[in-house]
């Protein structure tokens, strides 16, 4: 009974972690980023260009005509591509900003935004503009889905620009996408021990740092 | 002569702690958010086990495709497409949804076996492969219908089975909330009465309460929700749970049938299914296996072992009625198939 007892309390414990995972990704954002400022030197918005994976590609672009089979053009995504922005308002376009820790709203994307189809790959292309630009000191932009449905990661070439702000300096980006290797040698990692040396969790937030004189 | 009065603090509290835990893993376990209430602040580190089952899972998910690619040239392709389909089932299912927390809070209020329990885990996981590939080969494969058409499917069909578990929430919760107060009220009662009618009255009390807390062939009072029919009410579960499929699988048949194998993609999902089946079977059986050690442990304790264990009846109940308020209401996001 003891024993019993024991292995119960056990694995209800190892439960009670575990599920407090809450992970689920289904949607995989390979995403490049450019922060677009004024003149000025006030940020007036973020551009985004989302690339998904192949899988939710393939899926999204299920039942969709296009004259050339396997191919899609712009105007043929651009119903697609209304309701993709159409419905990442929900949720804030995952999308969270701060003006020397003060938190910037965004407001709906920009017309003009649209979708390409390459490499049976969809790409989602949209600016969101600040409804107040300002000059900010420490500019900080996280990009991630809290409840990790969708997995965003910076595209390991040109993930993040500056467009037009020639004395900011961009100082942290966060993280990258994690190789199959990296996977690996987390899954190494005893589910006892207390993972510190690779911070899973920083996978999911996104950041990107601006400093400006 | 100090060591019984102890022992049985000692009992009481492991009742307590266990019955904690128990509750902890059932509200948890299917949650995507914590009641979405952590919207605008990043999601906290994750390390060790859960960060592992999250790196798992995705690491399998993303095999997937590249998989799915490679069997179309080379068909031995196919078996590593499946083995690797199972694990991500295993392992998929530990994360929120598939209906963990409302099968071991069912198996719980209901004071089901664990045999029950394992059947109810696959017959719904198996309903679960069925549905995503009925709406699959119907809506995508048969109509050529878009992915909008497909979610909107999802949504209507995850309406029925929300409304269906807060349905089976409420009868559980008023079966057993009166089951609840009926033990609350006989034990008040026997205390107002005489000490020698008291303790005949208690003494025959527990007895009853003794054998419907865990013999599962009781017939009176609560005795409707642990009987003979335990499959055919079963049946409700394993619709509310089963009938939503999982997103992962219709996306997954999808690109199967984009790449012209759509019958890969149907094996696929069901071991898929197998393999979610297993995961949740194995915490439906710790749920009844925590619910049978509380139930020993409340046996030591006459006139209040009854209350606790009606208490975690109901307690499990509410558990069921509140995932379905908050499924049903939005306010909690199981899955969701964004953008479409």
């Amino acid at each position: 009974m003891n024993v019993l007892l024991r292995i119960l309390f056990v694995s209800l414990l190892v439960l009670a972690a575990g599920s407090l995972a809450q992970a689920h990704p289904h949607v995989w954002v390979t995403m490049q980023t450019e922060l677009v400022y004024a003149p000025d030197g006030t940020i007036t918005g973020i551009r985004h260009a989302w690339s998904f994976d192949d899988m939710f590609s393939t899926f999204a672009t299920q039942g969709l005509e296009s004259k050339e089979k396997g191919k899609f053009t712009r105007d043929e995504l651009a119903p697609l591509a209304k309701v993709n922005v159409e419905s990442l308002k929900e949720f804030g376009y995952f999308t969270f900003a701060t003006a020397d820790g003060k938190k910037m709203e965004l407001t709906d994307p920009a017309p003009g935004f649209w979708l390409d189809y390459k490499d049976q790959v969809l790409t989602l292309n949209f600016l969101l503009p600040f409804k107040k630009p300002v000059k900010a000191k420490e500019l900080k932009v996280e990009i991630y889905d809290p409840s990790i449905f969708v997995d965003f990661a910076f595209a390991k070439d040109k993930p993040v620009q500056l467009a037009g702000a020639p004395k900011c300096k961009l100082d942290v980006v966060l993280p990258r996408e994690m190789t199959f290797a990296e996977g690996k040698a987390l899954s190494q990692i005893p589910a006892e021990e207390k993972n510190t040396t690779m911070a899973w969790g920083a996978q999911f937030a996104s950041k990107i740092l601006v400093h400006c004189p | 002569m100090n060591r019984l009065p102890r022992l049985r603090v000692l009992h009481g509290l492991l009742l307590l702690l266990l019955l904690l835990l128990l509750l902890l893993v059932m509200v948890d376990a299917a949650m995507a958010q914590p009641f979405g209430l952590n919207r605008g602040t990043a999601p906290s580190e994750v390390g060790g086990f859960a960060g592992w089952i999250l790196a798992k899972q995705a690491e399998f998910y993303r095999m997937l495709s590249g998989l799915i690619r490679a069997a179309k040239a080379d068909g031995s392709a196919a078996y590593t497409l499946l083995g690797i389909s199972f694990l991500y089932g295993v392992f998929h299912a530990a994360g929120p949804g598939h209906g963990k927390a409302v099968i071991s809070s069912y198996l719980v209020a209901n004071n089901e076996t664990w045999r029950r329990g394992i059947v109810l885990s696959f017959a719904s996981a198996i309903l679960q492969a069925f549905s995503a590939i009925a709406i699959v080969g119907v809506v995508a494969a048969l109509l050529g219908a878009t992915a909008k058409v497909m979610g909107d499917t999802v949504r209507v069909i995850e309406i029925v089975s929300y409304a269906l578990i807060l349905l089976i929430g409420l009868r559980l919760l008023w079966v057993k909330g009166r089951a609840l107060l009926q033990a609350v009220g006989l034990k008040e009662r026997a205390h107002a009465h005489d000490h020698a009618h008291e303790h005949g009255h208690g003494h025959h009390h527990h007895h009853d309460h003794d054998a419907s807390a865990w013999s599962h062939g009781h017939a009176p009072e609560p005795s409707e929700l642990a009987g003979v029919h335990w499959l055919r009410r079963g049946l409700t579960a394993i619709v509310a749970v089963g009938l939503r499929p999982c997103s992962g699988a219709i996306i997954v048949l999808v690109f199967a049938l984009a790449q012209g194998l759509f019958w890969i993609g149907v094996a696929s999902t069901f071991v898929m299914g197998l393999g979610t089946a297993i995961t949740v079977a194995a915490i439906a059986t710790l749920a009844v296996g925590a619910r049978e050690l509380a139930g020993r442990l409340a046996k030591a304790k006459p006139g209040a072992g009854v209350i606790i264990l009606r208490g975690l009846e109901t307690a499990a109940a509410l558990v069921i009625v509140l995932f379905g308020a908050a499924l049903l209401t939005g306010y909690l996001a199981s899955e969701r198939l964004m953008g479409v």
